[in-house]
């Protein structure tokens, strides 16, 4: 009997194994090996027109990188953009979600489509979209919400604060699937400890910091992860922010302007894998600090 | 009846009022929601006038938001703008006839017979009167400049291939994930979801150098749709949440009527699920529709291969002007709203179900 039980077991294992083959290949050939590969020409310096005088380099590349000015202040403006990014989405799908979770919302499902809509809509129409919207003088941002307020307006749509604030206002405009996973962990929870909480006298901003807010903690962690991606110039789900100046992330956009304007690949390895490392650094930080915050129901999944 | 009651807010006249609050409180609630909806959608009420307008009206400080014109009047065989004039106290539409630095002749566009009205004062301060106009020119300029319908076959190719790539591969990967037994234990699914967070860049270089000049399938679909053909990490998590929550008591009754592992996936589980699947097709669905970082690599020279997002990126270059870009993003965006209107009902709430896990 027991041998039989073995005999199915390592069935089984060979078979899950047969079932994930496609995912592991692709691991191997799409991720593993090209970030290895990225690896090797980061200590190289290769150039894209002259690949015959490619030699190796050492830690050249590396030096370069910490000297470079340039790398400090897209660092800096992308850990910027993450701060004020992310916890801004976090907080509005979980307002949003709480707005639409309300069962006195007519038309429910129409609304949440309706806040959905922008997340669907390709990058490349939110961009056109947007700078017309805010062209200062054939677009709507001036002509009828800036100047009846009395304000100045802008002059310049490529000045930094216009465009700081057209990243901060498209964040928002992406904030769709966050909303969407906050609404479900918000419909999941069961109503009868939040009665109980009630009745012991629990107020409503008690309820939702203490009860609310930790039970829906996985999916606040899972919103995390989506949201970061984008910060580190990923696609995920439904990321709309990668159309502005090439990457929503100032510092791929710095990579991409050395890889396709520089043509300089050995340094634009070099950068990539300074960057993958800053992010796995961050990966593995949330990913343990996750067991202090996040609540499972069951240690299981 | 001489007993009153003892609860004042019980008396019938004081209930109703309790009532009223109730709705006043929620009908005040969907209120705040209309508007913040409304503030939220502007933007797009911004894309669709503007792509409705000519271009004479952009360049008119006077215009009015919607899409509009100045309303003319014809006067001996000739068209005249008509303008608001303050004149005698009062403010009247005239159409302007002869215009001069300091004064101006006027006719009224009620009463042609009366003969000219002169006017002083400079006609460069005066407002306009339009009316509602929209014109579908901008659509014209559009579709004779890009081959549009030729981006939209492009892309539903590209997406039906890749859709039957990734979805068959996503499954079968998720089915291994949530219901066998595999060496590492969790640790295999880690790193699946750690794959999510690679950035894209530190892959960029070798894989490009890989399938352009290895396999030399520059200019050609194959580099942007055969990566899928392995699964996709995000697809892959969503879809392994939805089959852990299904209940493992039919597998095992299968299992003991004798269906082998592939039967109970497409028989017993797939049909469980399928509004978790319809939701990463559509997912898919969107993404395909907002490629363009690929198709810059890969089908720069191919101009008649592209995509339609990449297609209609092209078209800032060839510098339009304002509302005829808005068309092109009201184009763009049309085929994937559709969708999503169409498929909310499912889409929606099984996007709602599939983030609550984890």
């Amino acid at each position: 009997m027991s041998t039989g039980n073995t005999k199915r077991l390592r069935y089984d294992r060979r078979f899950g194994l047969l079932l994930i083959a496609p995912w592991v290949i692709g691991l191997l050939f799409f991720k593993l090996l090209p970030i290895l590969a990225s690896l090797g020409i980061s200590f190289t310096n290769f150039q894209l027109l002259t690949p015959e005088q490619t030699q190796f380099v050492g830690l050249e590349n590396y030096a370069r990188l910490f000297q470079d000015e340039a790398v400090g202040y897209v660092l800096f403006e992308t850990i910027a953009l993450g701060i004020s990014t992310i916890p801004l989405q976090l907080a509005a799908s979980i307002v949003l979600a709480s707005m639409l979770a309300n069962p006195r919302l007519k038309f429910g499902n129409t609304m949440r489509t309706l806040f959905f809509l922008p997340s669907i809509i390709p990058g490349v129409a939110i961009f056109f979209m947007w700078i017309g919207f805010a062209d200062p003088t054939t677009g709507w941002l001036n002509k009828l919400i800036l100047h009846p307020l009395g304000l100045t307006g802008f002059n310049n749509l490529y000045s930094d604060g216009a465009v700081a604030l057209l990243f901060s206002i498209s964040s928002l405009w992406s904030v769709g699937p966050g909303m969407l996973i906050m609404l479900g962990a918000l419909q999941g929870l069961p109503p009868e400890i939040q009665e109980a909480a009630r009745v012991d006298g629990a107020g409503p901003l008690v309820r939702f910091f203490y009860i609310t807010l930790p039970l829906i903690s996985p999916a606040i962690f899972f919103s995390i992860i989506i949201n970061m991606i984008a910060v580190f110039g990923g696609v995920v789900l439904l990321d709309r922010g990668s159309v502005f100046s090439g990457s929503f992330s100032p510092y791929d956009g710095y990579v991409s302007y050395i890889l396709f304007d520089k043509m300089d690949l050995g340094y634009a390895a070099s950068l990539a894998w300074f960057f993958f490392i800053l992010v796995m650094i961050v990966v593995v930080a949330l990913f343990s600090s996750a067991r202090n915050w996040v609540y499972y129901p069951d240690r299981e999944a | 009846m001489k007993t009153k009651s003892r609860h004042k807010w019980l008396e019938p006249h004081n209930y109703l009022s309790l009532q009223l609050w109730e709705t006043l409180g929620s009908a005040l609630f969907n209120l705040l929601i209309f508007f913040m909806l409304f503030v939220y959608l502007f933007p797009m009420l911004f894309m669709v006038a503007t792509s409705l307008m000519e271009g004479i009206q952009l360049r008119d400080r006077n215009a009015p938001a919607y899409p509009s014109q100045q309303v003319r009047f014809e006067y001996q065989g000739k068209e005249y703008l008509v303008y608001n004039v303050p004149i005698n106290g009062g403010v009247r539409q005239l159409a302007l006839v002869e215009p001069k630095q300091t004064s101006s002749k006027f006719i009224d566009p009620q009463n042609p017979e009366d003969g000219l009205i002169p006017w002083k004062g400079s006609w460069r301060q005066l407002k306009g009167v339009y009316r509602f106009h929209v014109t579908f020119d901008n659509f014209k300029i559009l579709f004779s400049s890009l081959r549009i319908p030729e981006m939209v076959k492009n892309t539903f190719m590209m997406t039906i291939i890749s859709e039957i790539g990734v979805l068959l591969s996503s499954i079968v990967v998720a089915y291994g994930f949530s219901r066998f037994p595999l060496p590492g234990g969790n640790f295999l699914f880690y790193v699946l979801i750690a794959t999510i967070l690679i950035p894209e860049k530190v892959t960029l270089i070798p894989t490009y150098f890989f399938f352009a000049r290895v396999l030399k399938w520059q200019g050609t679909w194959l580099p942007i749709l055969i990566p899928f053909f392995f699964g996709n990490a995000v697809y892959i998590f969503l879809l392994r949440q939805n089959f852990k929550s299904i209940p493992k008591d039919l597998d095992e009754a299968a299992m003991l009527d004798g269906a082998g592992p592939l039967r109970i996936l497409f028989q017993v589980i797939l049909p469980q699920s399928w509004p978790t699947v319809l939701t990463v097709s559509l997912l898919h669905f969107y993404y395909m529709w907002n490629e363009t970082r690929q198709a810059a690599l890969y089908l720069s020279t191919r101009r008649d291969l592209a995509p339609i997002s990449f297609g209609v990126q092209s078209f800032q270059s060839l510098a339009p002007i304002q509302n005829q870009l808005q068309a092109g993003a009201l184009i763009l965006m049309i085929v994937p709203v559709i969708v999503l209107i169409i498929s909310q009902r499912y889409f929606m709430r099984d996007m709602v179900v599939t983030g609550m896990e984890k």
